[in-house]
């Protein structure tokens, strides 16, 4: 199996094991919608500006190894894990989220003030991607050479972790003295 | 100066004897965006206004007005 496969599968495979590890842990937690949805909704907070560090800290060993000597072999997994992540954070940042969760909990989850927060979340991350890419457009004036490929990952990535930031942020403000 | 939306929704609802909890039941969202609501932090839609009025047994002229 091709290596980029295997670090495809991966990813995935480790964001249906955390999935799984969260339903555990509310196994005994006799909760109505509204108290789930207050429940899930602070624990989005505390975690969205941490998938946002565990999502950059993840580009940073990949672009520390990029120009080096490493096998091609290394090169396919991150990748695809990357790719993974990417894809897994762009459909939370876009979709209710909280997959696995009962519809009645996922719309309130999704609320008013959830939908604005998200919204201005996506509107950094649209500004910071636009700034990320006059960013690498500016580096290749300066006779550096930057693929397509990267170009893409430097861009999405800022975009992405920037709009998790700034929706974290939102969210764990609208929290306090709740 | 821009303008704001102000409420009296803490002061309604504590007269009511309600908590954001109870009160968020009441229209359908979270205690947080109705946290938000009551601290000016968030405007809400006519819809929800309108939802928070119909709870608190107020006006929504009642419950919001447009501080200069």
């Amino acid at each position: 199996m091709r290596p980029f496969v295997i670090g495809l599968l991966m990813g995935l495979f480790a964001v249906l094991a955390m999935a799984v590890v969260m339903k555990w842990r509310q196994r005994n937690l006799p909760m109505s919608a509204t108290e789930k949805a207050e429940y899930l909704g602070k624990r989005r907070a505390r975690m969205l500006p941490l998938l946002a560090v565990i999502f950059l800290s993840q580009q940073a060993t990949f672009f520390s190894t990029l120009n080096s000597q490493s096998p091609h072999s290394a090169y396919g997994p991150k990748i695809a894990a990357w790719l993974a992540l990417s894809i897994v954070l762009l459909f939370a940042l876009s979709t209710k989220g909280f997959w696995f969760e009962r519809k009645e909990v996922r719309d309130l989850l999704d609320d008013e003030n959830t939908r604005a927060n998200r919204s201005e979340g996506m509107r950094w991350g649209f500004l910071f991607a636009m700034a990320a890419a006059i960013g690498v457009y500016a580096l290749t004036l300066f006779d550096t050479t930057v693929t397509a490929r990267d170009a893409v990952h430097i861009v999405m990535t800022i975009g992405i972790a920037a709009a998790l930031i700034r929706w974290g942020m939102l969210e764990r403000r609208a929290h306090r003295d709740a | 100066m821009p303008e704001r939306l102000a409420n009296r929704l803490k002061e309604r609802r504590t007269e009511l004897g309600l908590t954001q909890a109870e009160l968020a039941e009441r229209v359908g969202v979270t205690r947080k965006t109705v946290n938000t609501v009551e601290n000016g932090v968030f405007t809400p839609s006519a819809t929800l206004a309108i939802k928070l009025a119909k709870a608190l047994d107020l006006t929504v002229e009642q419950l919001f007005w447009i501080e200069p």
